[in-house]
């Protein structure tokens, strides 16, 4: 009787290109005042929201400062809650970066929750620059990138206007070229 | 049959699309009409269950009449809309799925109804809800034939037309081999191994909906009661709980019986050279041809049950329209799907599987105690509402069943990878095993938070045009490794 022997060579994946080697291009700096003057500012309506009370109190020299008492649970929530997302802006702007391979996006982000998304070329439905006013103003650019079901869709936020029209000349050529 | 020229639907389209408007508006108004119903009715307002009916009827022959369809350069076009006119275009390539139902109302009248989905956005598909079924099948034949070109997702496996299928009709490319065909028996097997208490749970709640006033009848009736003897229907109540879980049980096994009825009635499912062909249901008969290059991933489920019986469900998943997140996508189910139908299925969908593993991975210790964690947290509501000793004695039982449970999941978790298919496999009673291809993933995604960061733990996510599926605490050296395969695989297969 004839064996039939099925082919099972061992593979080296020592030559598969690693990820983690390649250096990740920084968006732009202009992007980190707009994100710190969002943060900055939401803290500021909140705390106008907490304070306000505090001034009518004060003004109208009530003495009942029951109400008062449970302030500081929402107070103190908004400054934890704050001072995470200012870390998270602070120390996680210069982990914000995406990196081209030939065939390949990678996109990182995060601090305190850290993403590293890769899209290859070759699944990109379309791609989309967006730019709002405040972004016309300081001269910035969002990419989206749209995969098949969307589930593995791409936002490159605060590229300078130049970067975003270069990576996106890249995309079009190597989405053809793929 | 031409598809060429602008066409109707079948004439008693009418009928069954008033009947499908009256529903829909008795589904949208229905606080209404039973707000209505419960004062007192005079002739003004029974005169509007006509004028109900009427506007059901011109609206549906108002859609008829405006509602044309055809086929032009690669697409098929439908022009729709009562008051606001709508064009569609659905370029064949797009197509992921073509269904022929019958509902209950098709059936009366010997008609068919043809469903297209496609990829795009969640407004590109549309239906004809009456058709002869010769042109259903001929239209049909036709859109799935011209779509087989790939289209601008990637072809999961041109090896896949190559299988040796048996005797093929070259007319039916999805026809040949039988697959999984359900007799009354295994209908029954089937319905009996489903999760009852799942079932059971849903059956009571729409009991207890339907006589929502029954608590304060019985509070009503008992306080008309003597004291003691209410006392002692009190304690009796306790007596109520062996034989209200049997109730629930059964509720469950009948709720699952009729479900399986419902939506496997006469199943019969078979693959051939270029994909899936399966049809069942009861009231409502559908017919599905699904091709192997739109199938975006399989999802093997069964229970401990259904696994003694050899047999586990398959979940066919072809890529979502819109937004991932929304959870909308085409899904399929073949059930009693016994180990020769997965070889088969293996074969023509992943034939690298049988090429040896590449890599494996397992998550780190870590989620063991998590997962022990989160099941102790139920074993904690006895304290609110027994005695101590109760309570404990109870968490004294739960400790170790949880301990035991739990390390039985957590040994569970499997991520293997071939040479170009990857292999999640998670859970004990109800273990699933998902499949897909690294040549159709959409991207994959390496997320941590800082704490797993410094521990070198991570979660790994594949992102699929239809969903993602992620693979949790993974440790770094093993996810990037597995992430590098994949992107890598994802170029050599296109």
């Amino acid at each position: 009787m004839e064996v039939t022997v099925a082919a099972n060579p061992e593979l080296d994946l020592s030559g598969i290109p690693r990820l983690e080697d390649i250096e990740f291009q920084t968006v732009s700096a202009k992007y980190r005042q707009l994100r710190l003057t969002t943060w900055a500012g939401f803290q500021v309506v909140l705390a106008a929201a907490w304070l306000t009370p505090l001034i009518f109190i004060k003004v109208t020299g009530d003495e009942d400062l029951s109400l008062f008492q449970a302030w500081w649970w929402p107070m103190g929530l908004q400054f934890l809650m704050g001072s995470c997302w200012f870390l998270e802006e602070w120390k996680g702007f210069p982990r914000r970066g995406y990196a081209v391979r030939e065939r390949d996006i990678t996109y990182r982000t995060g601090w305190l929750f850290r993403t590293t998304t890769t899209v290859p070329f070759g699944m990109i439905q379309h791609s989309e620059l967006v730019q709002g006013p405040v972004s016309r103003w300081l001269k910035i650019k969002h990419l989206r990138l749209f995969t098949a079901g969307g589930s593995g869709n791409l936002r490159i936020a605060g590229l300078d206007e130049e970067q975003a029209e270069t990576l996106r000349a890249i995309l079009e050529t190597r989405t053809r070229k793929v | 049959m031409d598809f060429h020229r602008p066409a109707r639907q079948h004439p008693l389209g009418v009928v069954i699309l008033a009947i499908q408007f009256l529903i829909k508006g008795v589904q949208s108004f229905w606080p209404a009409i039973v707000g209505v119903s419960l004062t007192q009715l005079d002739w003004m307002t029974l005169l509007l269950i006509p004028f109900g009916i009427l506007l059901g009827v011109a609206w549906a022959i108002l859609y008829y009449l405006r509602f044309t369809y055809w086929v032009e350069e690669g697409s098929i076009i439908v022009e729709r809309g009562v008051i606001q006119r709508e064009r569609l275009q659905v370029p064949f390539q797009k197509i992921q799925a073509i269904n022929l139902f019958q509902g209950p109302v098709q059936q009366v009248f010997g008609l068919t109804g043809i469903q297209v989905d496609t990829a795009g956005s969640s407004g590109s598909e549309f239906k004809i809800v009456a058709m002869r079924r010769e042109a259903a099948e001929s239209l049909r034949l036709m859109l799935a034939e011209q779509g087989a070109a790939p289209d601008g997702t990637r072809d999961p496996g041109k090896e896949a037309m190559t299988v040796e299928a048996g005797p093929v009709d070259s007319s039916h490319a999805y026809r040949g081999r039988t697959m999984v065909d359900l007799d009354i028996a295994r209908l029954v097997k089937v319905g009996l191994t489903q999760n009852h208490l799942r079932n059971g749970l849903l059956g009571l709640a729409v009991i207890s909906s339907l006589v929502g006033g029954l608590e304060h009848q019985i509070e009503s009736w008992l306080s008309g009661l003597p004291a003691p003897i209410t006392a002692l229907i009190a304690a009796a109540t306790v007596l109520l709980i062996v034989p209200g879980f049997i109730l629930m049980l059964l509720t469950g096994v009948g709720v699952s019986l009729v479900t399986t009825v419902l939506r496997y009635f006469g199943f019969h499912s078979e693959i051939g050279r270029q994909g899936v062909f399966m049809e069942s249901g009861l009231l409502r008969r559908n017919t599905f041809q699904i091709p192997f290059d739109k199938i975006q991933l399989t999802d093997w489920r069964s229970n401990a049950l259904q696994r003694a019986l050899g047999f586990e469900t398959l979940r066919i998943r072809q890529a979502q329209a819109g937004d991932a997140a929304s959870g909308v996508g085409v899904r399929l189910a073949i059930p009693a799907m016994e180990p020769e139908h997965r070889a088969t299925m293996e074969e023509v969908l992943y034939p690298d599987l049988d090429q040896g593993v590449v890599m494996t991975g397992r998550p780190v210790g870590r989620l063991r105690w998590l997962l022990w964690f989160a099941a102790l947290l139920p074993g904690m509501a006895p304290f609110s509402f027994w005695s101590p000793w109760a309570a404990w004695t109870f968490m004294a039982l739960w400790l170790p069943f949880t301990g035991w449970t739990t390390l039985k999941r957590y040994r569970s978790f499997h991520l293997t990878v071939y040479r170009d298919a990857v292999v999640l496999q998670k859970g004990w009673f109800w273990r699933q095993r998902v499949i897909l291809k690294m040549s159709q993933l959409q991207g994959v995604e390496w997320k941590r938070h800082l704490l797993l960061e410094r521990r070198g733990v991570g979660h790994l996510t594949f992102h699929t045009a239809s969903g993602a599926k992620r693979f949790s605490y993974l440790d770094k050296q093993t996810g990037f490794r597995i992430r590098d395969w994949a992107l890598n695989q994802l170029h050599v297969n296109p």
